[in-house]
């Protein structure tokens, strides 16, 4: 609507000045704008308007933004002791936050925090860790993902657990087969070996055999060669049997390794994920599990880096599951006491304090019982100040300041520590930039600058579009540009009888219809600048009188009535005047005459009676140098 | 008792002399005093509302130096000076033939004549 209404008024202006263009019968010029108005002279560009107005959004959108510092919904952040949690959009967390302001801890919330406390308890170091109890603890999972509040995580423990007991008994299954193959690979090793001493044996046997009978039959020799070589080649199958048997171990070997990793891996990523999630309890549960199924050398995490990395930012250390503990009882430790540091906040009426803290505490234990312990009565006024915080934002960020103002009213009564006067302040600067704007447009536009009138109006607008000061700035011009066309008539008419303060009162629309007229605007200037020289004096003169200094009132009186005799607002602010000041009116009037009669010396003597009355006399001052002037002159010239 | 009268002879010469120049030297005295006291006191209040009346008369002013108004060598001076009996200032012309250090606060007879405009022309001021 503002828009619209905004565009209207500047189109007004351009109306106005089309008007201009077309009406004067002299246009031959523009309006030529040096000319030093006193006018102009008082435009005083609110040339920090636009700062302004944005300063006071940035005021406004930090006063009424509800949200902590902590938390960043431009880079979708929330930052908590160092770590960097992601944040959802803005009114996503807005609606769950208002949710939870709404809701009423229930019974079975409860009976879910109780258990979820048994479970942790459980798993304890401390505690009784026999299969038996764990499993009994892995059992009691399965009742807590019964509860709505749960959102089926302890489902995702019980079957990682599982999926961890499942690969362990797969693997002791590879350990029997590999135990096997040990035991073939054993028996292999011994025939190769076996084969090999034989082979040996009968070899050096026979280099005894030729050595005692030299000479002997070839053939004897070769067909003795021929047993040898059987020997050999069954060694060699032998071997091949070996090495394939050593194969099928190692790969029984990676294969059970590569299981067991699996798991691992498995645990560690469940574990990161609930607590980038921000369900701490869960990651506490998981981690107990795993520190049970797992070898303590196998601590470290292998998974989730990058994502830890982020959430850990400038952190090197080397990221475990132990501190991945840590981390999730910290933040439940610190829900705690945020959460009693909420109700002491509200207690003691620090409501604004209380309200930011909240936000915090709700997104880092969102999924935390511990929650509950703010009442539910507090809960809804806090939702009352958080629901009319945004209305008052969105009402800064329309530039509705009278809304605005409203609002800071109600908000202050809401909370004792809302900076009403801060708020207040802000908004009577902007509106004072946004008047100031207005005033000088309307300076512009009665001195005919067009352009200039349009850039203040539209600042005024940005800056307070619903200032009503633009709808008079409007209506103002509307009529100025209608009687525009009749002003030259008008002008040349007073001109004519002389009535210069006539003129003066008309001075807008005159000068609406005589910007373009070359002959009239400099008389109708002139006429300006004299009236408003005798208001300016007349208005002196009034300040003067109520100081007690009515000689010099009057003084400025008759300066006035030098630049025009016949006004009427200075004819009778002198003859308000003349009573007090008879004496010394006497005295003055009476040099005049004087020096009107040719009476110099009589002049001069008059002026000294009038300084006696006076001794500060301008007047006096100067009619005694004047006449003294004169009179030695006559002399001369007499002689 | 027949009554003493000296007789006229019986005064010596020297005294006569004596008593000749002693009457002379009155006589000077008288006519010379006599320039000022012959004259009327300006009628201040009356030559400030209308000094055209006055134009071409003589008066004595019995004033006080109040201040110099303006000074033209070779001309003279305008002062303004404050009359016995009065409680206003007038201004008189002092030419420079007619008075030399002339300083303000200073008291003084003047002879003056009102000439053409109302000016108080001083032609002869003594101290007193």
């Amino acid at each position: 609507m503002w828009k619209s209404y905004a565009s209207f008024s500047i189109g007004c202006i351009a109306l106005a000045g089309q008007m201009l263009a077309q009406g004067g019968p002299t246009s031959a010029n523009g309006f030529s704008a040096p000319s030093a108005q006193p006018a102009q002279a008082n435009v005083a560009a609110p040339t920090g308007g636009i700062f302004e107005s944005s300063s006071f959004l940035e005021m406004a959108n930090r006063v009424f933004d509800p949200t902590s510092d902590s938390m960043d919904f431009e880079n979708g952040s929330f930052n908590w002791k160092g770590k960097t949690f992601n944040l959802t959009e803005q009114r996503a967390f807005r609606s769950r936050f208002e949710r939870f302001l709404l809701a009423s801890p229930t019974r079975e919330e409860e009976e879910y925090a109780l258990l979820m406390a048994d479970i942790l308890e459980r798993l304890s170091v401390s505690n009784n860790n026999t299969d038996d109890a764990i499993l009994d603890t892995w059992e009691l999972l399965f009742r807590a993902s019964a509860f709505d509040i749960d959102g089926g995580n302890s489902t995702i423990v019980a079957n990682q657990v599982f999926n961890a007991w499942r690969i362990r008994k797969e693997s002791r299954g590879v350990a029997l087969s590999q135990r096997e193959l040990e035991d073939i690979r054993k028996y292999q090793q011994e025939v190769v070996a076996n084969r090999a001493f034989i082979a040996d044996k009968i070899q050096q046997q026979r280099i005894r055999e030729s050595s005692a009978s030299r000479g002997g039959n070839s053939d004897s020799a070769s067909s003795s060669g021929g047993g040898e070589d059987s020997l050999t080649s069954e060694a060699a199958f032998r071997v091949l049997d070996l090495a394939e048997t050593e194969a099928k171990i190692l790969a029984l070997e990676s294969n059970a390794a590569a299981t067991g990793l699996q798991a691992k891996l498995q645990f560690q990523s469940q574990i990161v994920s609930f607590m980038l999630q921000r369900r701490f309890e869960h990651a506490l549960v998981l981690s107990g599990f795993y520190q049970w199924l797992f070898k303590g050398s196998h601590q470290q995490l292998e998974v989730g880096k990058s994502q830890l990395a982020e959430f850990l930012p400038g952190s090197d250390l080397a990221y475990t599951v132990d501190s991945m503990s840590f981390v999730s009882r910290e933040a439940v430790n610190d829900v705690n006491k945020g959460v009693e540091a909420v109700n002491a906040a509200y207690a003691e009426g620090r409501t604004m304090l209380a309200l930011e803290r909240l936000q915090e505490v709700f997104f880092l234990g969102e999924f935390l019982t511990e929650l509950n312990k703010i009442p539910v009565e507090q809960r809804r006024y806090m939702l009352d100040l958080y629901r009319s915080l945004i209305e008052a934002g969105d009402l800064a960020d329309a530039k509705d300041y009278s809304g605005v103002g409203i609002m800071a009213e109600k908000i202050s009564e809401m909370a004792e520590d809302f900076p009403t006067m801060r708020v207040l302040s802000g908004l009577e600067t902007a509106k004072s930039m946004s008047d100031m704007a207005v005033f000088a447009a309307s300076q512009y536009r009665n001195i005919g600058q067009i352009d200039k009138a349009r850039e203040e109006l539209k600042q005024a607008i940005d800056i307070w579009p619903s200032n009503p000061a633009i709808r008079e700035f409007q209506m103002e011009t509307t009529k100025l540009a209608t009687a525009g066309s009749q002003g030259i008539q008008v002008f040349d008419d007073l001109f004519e009888r002389n009535d210069r303060r006539a003129i003066y009162e008309r001075r807008m629309e005159l000068g609406f219809a005589l910007s373009d007229d070359v002959q009239r605007k400099p008389l109708l200037m002139a006429v300006v600048e004299e009236v408003a020289r005798i208001d300016l004096l007349v208005k002196q003169s009034e300040e003067l009188v109520k100081q007690g200094e009515a000689y010099a009132a009057w003084e400025l009186l008759v300066e006035a009535s030098t630049i025009d005799g016949s006004d009427g607002p200075m004819n009778q602010a002198r003859a308000e005047l003349a009573p007090r000041v008879a004496d010394f009116v006497l005295q003055i009037d009476r040099a005049d005459r004087q020096s009107t009669q040719g009476h110099v010396a009589g002049a001069l003597a008059a002026y000294l009676a009038a300084q006696d009355v006076y001794p500060a006399s301008r007047l006096a001052r100067e009619g005694i140098t004047r006449e003294a002037d004169a009179l030695i002159e006559g002399i001369v010239l007499t002689d | 008792m027949p009554l003493y009268r000296p007789e006229s002879s019986c005064i010596p010469h020297r005294y006569l002399s004596l008593i000749c120049l002693s009457l002379s030297s009155f006589l000077f005295v008288a006519c010379g005093k006599n320039s000022f006291s012959s004259l009327e006191p300006l009628p201040v209040s009356t030559y400030l509302a209308k000094p055209g009346d006055f134009l071409g008369n003589t008066y004595l002013l019995t004033a006080q130096i109040d201040s110099q108004i303006k000074w033209e060598e070779g001309v003279g001076r305008i002062l303004a000076v404050v009359v016995e009996g009065s409680s206003s200032r007038i201004p008189v012309f002092v030419s420079d033939a007619g008075g030399k250090n002339l300083h303000v606060g200073q008291r003084y007879e003047m002879r003056a004549n009102i000439l053409e405009g109302g000016l108080i022309y001083v032609e002869e001021l003594r101290k007193f």
